[in-house]
């Protein structure tokens, strides 16, 4: 099962702040643009008249102001008069989609299928402040539980909030100090990443003298949003030898899982157990073994909303055992000096996460996924890991409490052997 | 394209009025609009409490019965909110956290109240009670959370009360 489903091609555009020129449709063209130029630089020769199917990551109406965003982009991409689904799974929509966009391919329905994410936010604007901040956060608030829950304030930091809480009453960790070594990583590592949105060489004493946010949460703990849209262009075995592309990148394992988005239903809160059932599926699909993972793959695109969950999610994906993430971003961090944070047992984040290259909900875990096949193929630029084992997971979460998650194992030629 | 690019935007907004019906879970918020009563749902078969109340268990697929829970409770995990959505930026600070109500099984998130808004205050572990508006409408803003040892003092305020 393992050479079925490859990406043939990546386009990402700058995730910016706000794009004044592009309409989220727009945004998408450049994307697709971009994915195709990719496949054809990569031994393809294809234009989108060649796609056969579209699946759309699109997160959130309210961004967008258009409840069904997709089938306006479809028209834009002309890709009229073939199939387009959408899907929309929180932040971890794009992991979502390429996964949906994966059965397309692997089920035989579709040959050659666009996996697009976009999204365009920072187009809400709150009239009393004079921001867009406060608004966005009220479009995604929306996605809290209506009656229980959004009257009560809830927004997407304090929802990330109560596990890494939960968490560090359990453990002890992770600390505001060990929070903020993520986040002077992570803004670190976008530094050489020319497609992020917030590149910053920060000490952990900015991080920790930032305004709070939601306790302990301070805002260079948070993720921005953003504006952007990733394309990959997904192929089967038959078409990826058709076309000769040259250096496929194969999706080898694909994991999702929803755990109850009441954080009080849970067990225990200070878990994101959506993670653990979603990598659980991934490994083990692509022939990898959660206990040893960390060995088994040379990097991890990892999903950073916020500095702290970062820290839980190492516990989650296996990396370490429950309750050692502190340590272990302590010890990595420390290691690597100055940065970039390249190196260490598994490097996270090499593109700089979402902290660096900010969140375009719909986008993000496509971009993930993207940039994890870059780093993979050799072609992520001065952001480039040592590929050696020739496997990467690309990790996306989302919705009330971190309900959501999907994981992404994907390897070259190498690392499928 | 041609010629230097000028940006354009347009003031809009996207707005909905609904009657919003609460289906089976009606019961649990016309006790505490008339009655100022909590009431949870426990399963007829594996005896889980839910609150929030539903009325089939989703772990059994059974039907659970309205069972009336205590007005203290314990708080499992929360925070205090500084910066937020439009909707509550003149709120900040608030804190807000998941509470175990005594008597079930599962986390309620609701509002806790205090004087004294500090991380220590609304701690995991702290007792907590609850205190109702004078003006009830059904919601769950008809009601929130504070520390036992402010308990007093909150239903002395002239819009709040005790429960029953």
């Amino acid at each position: 099962m393992q050479k079925e489903v490859a990406i043939i091609g990546i386009g990402i555009t700058p995730f910016k702040a706000r794009y004044l020129d592009k309409t989220y449709f727009e945004l998408a063209y450049d994307a697709t643009k971009l994915a195709l130029e990719d496949a054809n630089k990569n031994g393809a020769q294809i234009t989108h008249k060649e796609l056969q199917s579209t699946v759309y990551g699109i997160y959130n109406e309210l961004f967008e102001r258009q409840f069904m965003p997709d089938i306006f982009t479809n028209s834009y991409l002309g890709m009229n008069n073939k199939p387009g689904t959408r899907v929309a799974t929180g932040g971890a929509t794009g992991g979502y989609t390429v996964r949906m966009a994966y059965a397309e391919v692997a089920s035989g329905i579709s040959d050659l299928c666009l996996c697009i994410g976009l999204e365009k936010c920072n187009d809400c604007y709150d009239e009393q402040t004079g921001t867009t901040t406060p608004e966005v956060l009220n479009a995604i608030a929306y996605s809290a539980d209506m009656t229980y829950e959004y009257p009560m304030g809830m927004m997407a930091a304090s929802s990330y909030v109560s596990m890494v809480n939960a968490h560090y009453e359990e453990f002890g960790n992770p600390t505001e100090e060990q929070m903020a070594f993520v986040s002077v990583k992570n803004h670190g590592n976008a530094m050489l990443n020319p497609k992020a949105q917030s590149p910053m060489k920060i000490t952990v004493e900015d991080v920790m003298n930032s305004r709070i946010i939601c306790y302990p949460f301070k805002m260079l703990d948070c993720c921005l949003y953003s504006e952007a849209s990733a394309a990959l262009i997904l192929a089967n075995k038959k078409k990826v030898r058709e076309l000769g592309v040259e250096n496929p990148i194969w999706i080898t394992g694909v994991g999702a899982a929803n755990t109850d988005c009441f954080i009080g239903n849970r067990e225990d809160m200070g878990r994101l157990y959506s993670n653990i059932y979603a990598a659980k599926v991934a490994y083990k699909m692509a022939g990898l073994d959660y206990n040893n993972i960390k060995k088994q793959i040379d990097l991890a695109e990892l999903h950073d909303a916020f500095s702290g969950q970062e820290v839980i999610s190492y516990e989650e994906l296996g990396f370490v055992p429950f309750g050692e993430g502190g340590p272990w971003i302590e010890n990595t961090f420390e290691k690597a000096g100055e940065g970039p944070w390249h190196d260490g047992e598994l490097p996270c984040c090499p593109s700089g996460g979402l902290i660096g290259c900010g969140h375009a909900v719909g986008a993000t875990g496509i971009m993930s996924t993207g940039e994890a096949a870059l780093q993979l193929r050799g072609d992520a630029g001065k952001h480039q890991v040592k590929i050696e084992k020739g496997r990467a997971i690309a990790h996306s979460i989302g919705g009330p409490g971190a309900a959501y998650a999907a994981i992404i194992v994907m390897a070259n030629e190498e690392g499928v052997r | 394209m041609n010629g230097e690019f000028q940006d354009h935007q347009i003031r809009d907004v996207m707005k909905i009025n609904y009657k919003y019906t609460m289906g089976g879970q009606s019961k649990f918020f016309i006790e505490l609009m008339n009655n100022k009563k909590l009431f949870g749902t426990k399963c007829t078969k594996c005896g889980k409490t839910w609150m929030p109340p539903r009325i089939n268990c989703s772990d059994c697929y059974t039907p659970a019965d309205w069972v009336e829970l205590k007005q203290t409770g314990t708080i499992e995990v929360s925070t205090i909110v500084w910066y937020t959505t439009s909707a509550f930026i003149k709120a900040i600070p608030y804190a807000i956290g998941f509470i175990k109500i005594d008597g079930a099984e599962t986390s309620l998130f609701q509002g806790i109240f205090s004087e004294n808004l500090v991380p220590s205050k609304v701690k995991k572990g702290r007792k907590v009670k609850a205190v109702f508006q004078k003006e009830r409408e059904g919601k769950m803003t008809d009601f929130f959370f504070v520390p036992e040892d402010e308990y007093d003092n909150w239903i002395n305020k002239p819009e709040y009360e005790g429960g029953k």
